[in-house]
């Protein structure tokens, strides 16, 4: 297993020098890809063409991809809207809090799993794997009751707490086998020294652990920024709401937005892009030790 | 370092975190004070809490330059409005009841009142109106539960037959049918038209099964039927119900209900009649303005509901009400009640139901639509020639009862069971919620 | 993985007896104590936020007539009973499973597929890395507008349909969502395309964690590329299949908001699944200690399954 532990460095990463028999293979491969890709990205591609549509054309048939009513309105109107921004803004905040806050809750429970050997320890392990079991709509009312009762109601506080009851057990999880993949001797070393745990922890551990952490991150990440039922029940007031509900806000009674709809989505989406962009190459190589060894 | 400094530093840290969870938890209480209402204990001023589904339906600001006018007219009372999406409107209020942090005025759905009612989530309206002396001579109609008044609709979205114009013209169909065998008879030609065409447009999703309301029971309310009996369900044994039924199943028979039906909602109805697909749909005045503006090139008339032939007396026509309600754990009843009283009296209620493009809950308000505009003026001499009915509103576990009937009817379209049994299905559900 | 953490420095002979051994019992203590210290703000915020609220659900599930009455009877197990008995739970209870075990293994084969694909060596890491960010699309939108988008997509005159038509391999009239013998599968797919991503980059990480000596050494034994994949492929990656699998089943089983908003658990009652069920019973009948013990049932079954979770973790180690 301890290979594992460095992944990226045995991985396939460098291409093999091309030769003129892989020429057939690659061909498949790229058709392979292409085919796939056309799965992925089609549904998303008609998102993005209907954010450009007049609502009047979204339903036309046969359907066309590019309309005659082109335009930006809908991202004009969203983009010029601060209520709307404010949303945004909302969303930053509670889904980059919740990041940070679940990777420093988790990197020391986590160390706790993996390096010490407790009463308790196999009960905890069930608690938390288990704890994710539960459907949140079956918590929604005395969950509420509960968040109003610790004036947690309508604040970012509220938010960020809840969002991270639901990434803190998978980001433990992850770290756990991230950790285990790393050697004792590690830590061990700087004990020698006179350091504490959280020496080890901070100064060897962490460090080496970015990519682990930046996975974890991503997830947690996702998870905060497209949540709705609690978004919607734990907020009140407008400059509380995040993207989501600004997205379902224009399902209206009687008529959708559609291209605002598809537009905010889009919206949404790109900022996570652009992170997924940056952060992948630490992405790919962090899943790994993480999952292979939970 | 020496141990005693590692531990400190170890309780320091798992410190922190808890109390950055500890911190968390006692921050940002402002903004929860004012949750259950009771902003202003010296009585100098009241914020009363509204929420609705009501302002993101209307123009950007509609909405708060009239709470902007209440304000004005009753200094010492501010309004914040929480708005929410219709969709989850509900489990918002369900949920704040429990937890007591409900808003002081709600929006209602005329589906949700008994429930909440029964929750003790909403306030006897009656007796409100009665201490404070008010006259509720002016109000179209009230809904209530055991006698009392629990919400009181503000406007009125009517539900009457649209038909385009050009479809039925070119199927040669010269007027908007008024009778079932008229109606039957223009999907028919309508339908035969090309292969993308149909007749009519059914929605039954059980998301949001209001179709059983508007699309299905609006047929019974139109020839002056009932789907109850002495307030009790009444859908066996019951012609008007029997015949509303097999009437519908006869139109499935013959194809000439638009694909799509048993997940359709209201909203994509009104898609298939905007891109000229279907020719005829009983629909929410609400969306005249959304049809106009998605196509405008697109014509058609507005009337009421085809009756059973030969039915020459009034027909009723269903409508969904936006509806207003005051929590029961409210602190300033008086002060929520004066609020009602500015959306239901006859100028503002005239303005909002302009805005809404819906009908008004106070019997003197006229909107300015129904003189400018001739296809809602049609609307309201409809809406006036009839009477109102959703015989929904103020029934128990409401939305649940649509369920149950689109369920067993879906069943029956779906060959699966004959509609006899789906109405003695629907029946037997029906009386287990009574 | 040994787990014997005793401490060198315990042992050192500069210090007096009894202070040397009140020196040691406190460290002992300290140390048995560290990993609760470490433990404590995960335990606070899981107790408080998770463990209270699911205790007063349990709570509920033996009253009558929670929330809706303020003073609810203690009723035992007739709310059980209740869900028990009711023939749409079993229908529930089947069409879950349904949508579970396919949307998990197609999870599993589309992601391992695409995995596969982005991993070959026959590209450069530009055009992989390209690959990739088309792959992850789905993984970036909130529920809702999947659910609007597909409902669009899928919608008898959607563009679906449309191809499908056009090209002749249907009559271009299929009600996807809305036919009782197709909607099931109909929100199945949508939930495999939603979800696989999460699946790929894990199997994608796992495959570029394969040492290449691996493949190195079965060429030489003449393996094939089936044989390769059979016999060095598949066993690396089991531990992560496993955990992905069981991850993906628990969060499947909650799927709630996709169903609900493209089907509504419709028609008739082809895609209800527990969440679904318990939605109904808690929001639109204000059954909400029905609701509850629908949802301590759903809780048990996942404790099932997180029980051999951990037990196959407990395996590994």
């Amino acid at each position: 297993m301890t290979t594992l532990a460095t992944p990226g460095r045995t991985a396939s990463g460098v291409p093999l020098r091309p030769q003129p028999k892989h020429t057939g293979k690659k061909v498949a491969v790229i058709a392979g890809l292409v085919v796939g890709a056309c799965f992925a990205a089609l549904p998303v591609l008609w998102m993005l063409a209907s954010s450009f549509k007049q609502n009047s054309e979204i339903f036309a048939y046969p359907p066309r991809l590019i309309t005659q009513g082109f335009s930006f309105d809908a991202y004009t109107t969203i983009l010029t809207d601060p209520t709307k921004l404010r949303f945004f803004l909302n969303s930053y905040v509670v889904a980059l809090s919740v990041t940070l806050l679940t990777l420093l809750v988790a990197v020391h429970a986590a160390y706790a799993f993996s390096r010490y050997e407790f009463w308790g320890k196999k009960t905890i392990n069930v608690i938390v794997v288990s704890v994710q079991a539960v459907p949140p709509i079956t918590l929604l009312i005395p969950y509420f009751g509960l968040v109003v009762v610790l004036k947690l109601y309508n604040t970012y506080q509220g938010l960020i707490l809840t969002y991270m009851v639901f990434t803190l057990p998978y980001a433990i999880i992850m770290m756990t086998g991230y950790f285990n993949t790393l050697p004792r001797e590690l830590d061990e070393a700087v004990k020698m020294d006179g350091a504490g745990p959280l020496t080890a922890l901070w100064r060897i551990l962490l460090p080496i652990s970015i990519p682990g952490m930046v996975s974890v991150g991503i997830y947690t990440f996702m998870i905060a920024w497209n949540e709705f039922l609690f978004a919607l029940t734990l907020t009140r007031t407008e400059d509380m709401r995040t993207v989501p509900i600004g997205i379902q806000l224009l399902m209206g009674q009687h008529s959708y937005e559609w291209n605002e709809m598809m537009a905010m989505s889009i919206l949404g989406a790109v900022p996570v892009l652009v992170l997924f962009l940056f952060f992948q190459r630490y992405f790919i190589g962090g899943m790994t030790a993480g999952a292979v060894k939970i | 370092m020496s141990n005693g400094a590692r531990v400190r530093r170890l309780v320091a840290v798992t410190g922190v975190a808890t109390l950055a969870l500890a911190g968390c938890s006692s921050g940002g209480t402002s903004s929860s004070d004012t949750a259950t209402g009771d902003g202003g204990s010296g009585g100098e001023s009241v914020a009363l809490e509204f929420q609705q589904w009501w302002e993101p339906e209307l123009p950007d600001g509609a909405f708060r330059g009239l709470m902007d006018k209440f304000e004005e007219e009753n200094p010492g009372i501010t309004v914040e409005l929480l708005s929410g999406p219709y969709s989850s409107t509900k489990e918002q209020v369900v949920a704040g009841a429990a937890a007591g942090t409900m808003a002081d005025v709600v929006g209602l759905d005329g589906a949700w009142v008994s429930d909440f009612a029964k929750q003790g989530a909403i306030a006897d309206l009656s007796s409100i109106m009665k201490d404070v002396g008010y006259d509720d001579s002016q109000l179209a109609s009230q809904v209530q539960v055991g006698g009392a008044t629990y919400m009181i609709p503000v406007v009125n979205f009517v539900y009457p037959m649209f038909t385009n114009d050009a479809l039925l013209e070119k199927a040669g169909v010269s007027a908007p049918p008024s009778t079932r065998t008229e109606f039957a008879d223009a999907a028919k030609k309508i339908t035969a038209l090309d292969d993308n065409t149909y007749g009519w447009v059914l929605p039954l999703s059980l998301e949001a099964p209001n179709g059983v309301q508007n699309d299905v029971m609006s047929w019974t309310w139109a020839s002056g039927g009932s789907m109850l009996k002495d307030g009790q369900p009444a859908l066996t044994d019951n012609p008007a119900v029997t015949g509303t039924v097999d009437y519908i199943q006869g139109l499935w028979d013959d194809g000439v209900i638009a694909p799509g039906s048993f997940t359709m909602k209201e909203q994509d109805k009104v898609e298939e009649f905007t891109n000229g697909r279907v020719g005829m749909m009983i629909d929410s005045l609400a969306h005249v303005n959304t049809i106009r503006e998605a196509n405008p090139d697109l014509t058609f008339s507005i009337s009421a509901i085809p009756a059973e032939d030969g039915y020459a007396g009034e027909r009723g026509i269903p409508y969904a009400s936006w509806g207003i309600g005051v929590a029961a754990n409210s602190a300033h009843p008086a002060e929520a009640f004066k609020l009602i009283e500015f959306l239901m009296s006859e100028s503002t209620n005239s303005e909002l139901s302009s805005i809404a493009h819906a009908f008004p809950g106070n019997t003197e308000a006229v909107p300015d639509f129904v003189k400018d505009d001739e296809l809602f003026g049609a609307a309201f001499d409809i809406y006036k020639a009839g009477y109102p009915a959703n015989e929904f509103t103020g029934l128990p576990v409401a939305e649940q009862l649509m369920r149950d009937f689109g369920e067993q009817f879906q069943k029956a379209l779906d060959g699966q069971q004959s509609m006899q049994d789906a109405l003695t299905a629907a029946q037997k559900a029906w009386e287990a919620e009574f | 993985m040994s787990t014997s953490q005793t401490s060198p420095r315990a042992a050192t002979p500069t210090v007096t007896e009894p202070a040397a051994r009140r020196a040691r019992s406190r460290a002992r203590l300290r140390r048995r104590l560290t990993p609760y210290g470490f433990l404590s703000p995960t335990g606070v915020l899981l107790i408080v936020l998770m463990a209270t609220p699911i205790v007063m659900v349990v709570g509920y599930s033996l009253m009558d007539q929670v929330i809706t009455n303020k003073n609810p009877a203690f009723v035992g197990f007739d709310n059980y009973a209740e869900v028990l008995s009711d023939p749409v739970f079993y229908t529930a209870v089947r069409n879950t499973l349904v949508f579970t075990i396919s949307s998990v293994i197609a999870h599993f084969a589309i992601g391992l597929g695409f995995a596969l694909m982005l991993n070959s060596p026959y590209l450069s890491n530009r055009t992989k890395a390209g690959f990739r960010m088309l792959y992850i699309l789905p993984w970036l939108f909130t529920v809702a507008i999947i659910a609007v988008l597909w409902r669009l997509l899928l919608n008898p005159n959607g563009v679906i349909n449309y191809i499908l038509g056009s090209t002749g391999l249907t009559d271009g009239r299929t009600e996807w969502l809305s036919g009782t013998g197709t909607a099931l599968a109909a929100v199945t797919f949508i939930n495999i395309w939603s979800g696989y991503p999460f699946f790929m980059i894990s199997l994608l990480a796992g495959l570029q964690g394969i040492p290449r000596d691996l493949y190195e050494a079965a060429k030489v034994d003449g393996a094939g590329v089936w044989a390769q994949f059979r016999n060095v492929t598949l066993p690396q990656l089991r531990p992560i299949i496993i955990s992905m699998a069981l991850l993906d089943f628990i969060w499947t089983t909650q799927q709630f908001a996709l169903i609900w908003m493209t089907t509504g658990g419709g028609p008739i009652n082809v895609t209800e699944v527990l969440s679904t069920f318990t939605y109904k019973l808690a929001f639109t009948q204000y059954e909400f200690s029905v609701a509850s013990a629908s949802a301590v049932l759903v809780l048990l079954m996942s404790m099932v399954l997180a029980f051999f979770y951990v037990r196959h973790q407990k395996a590994r180690d």
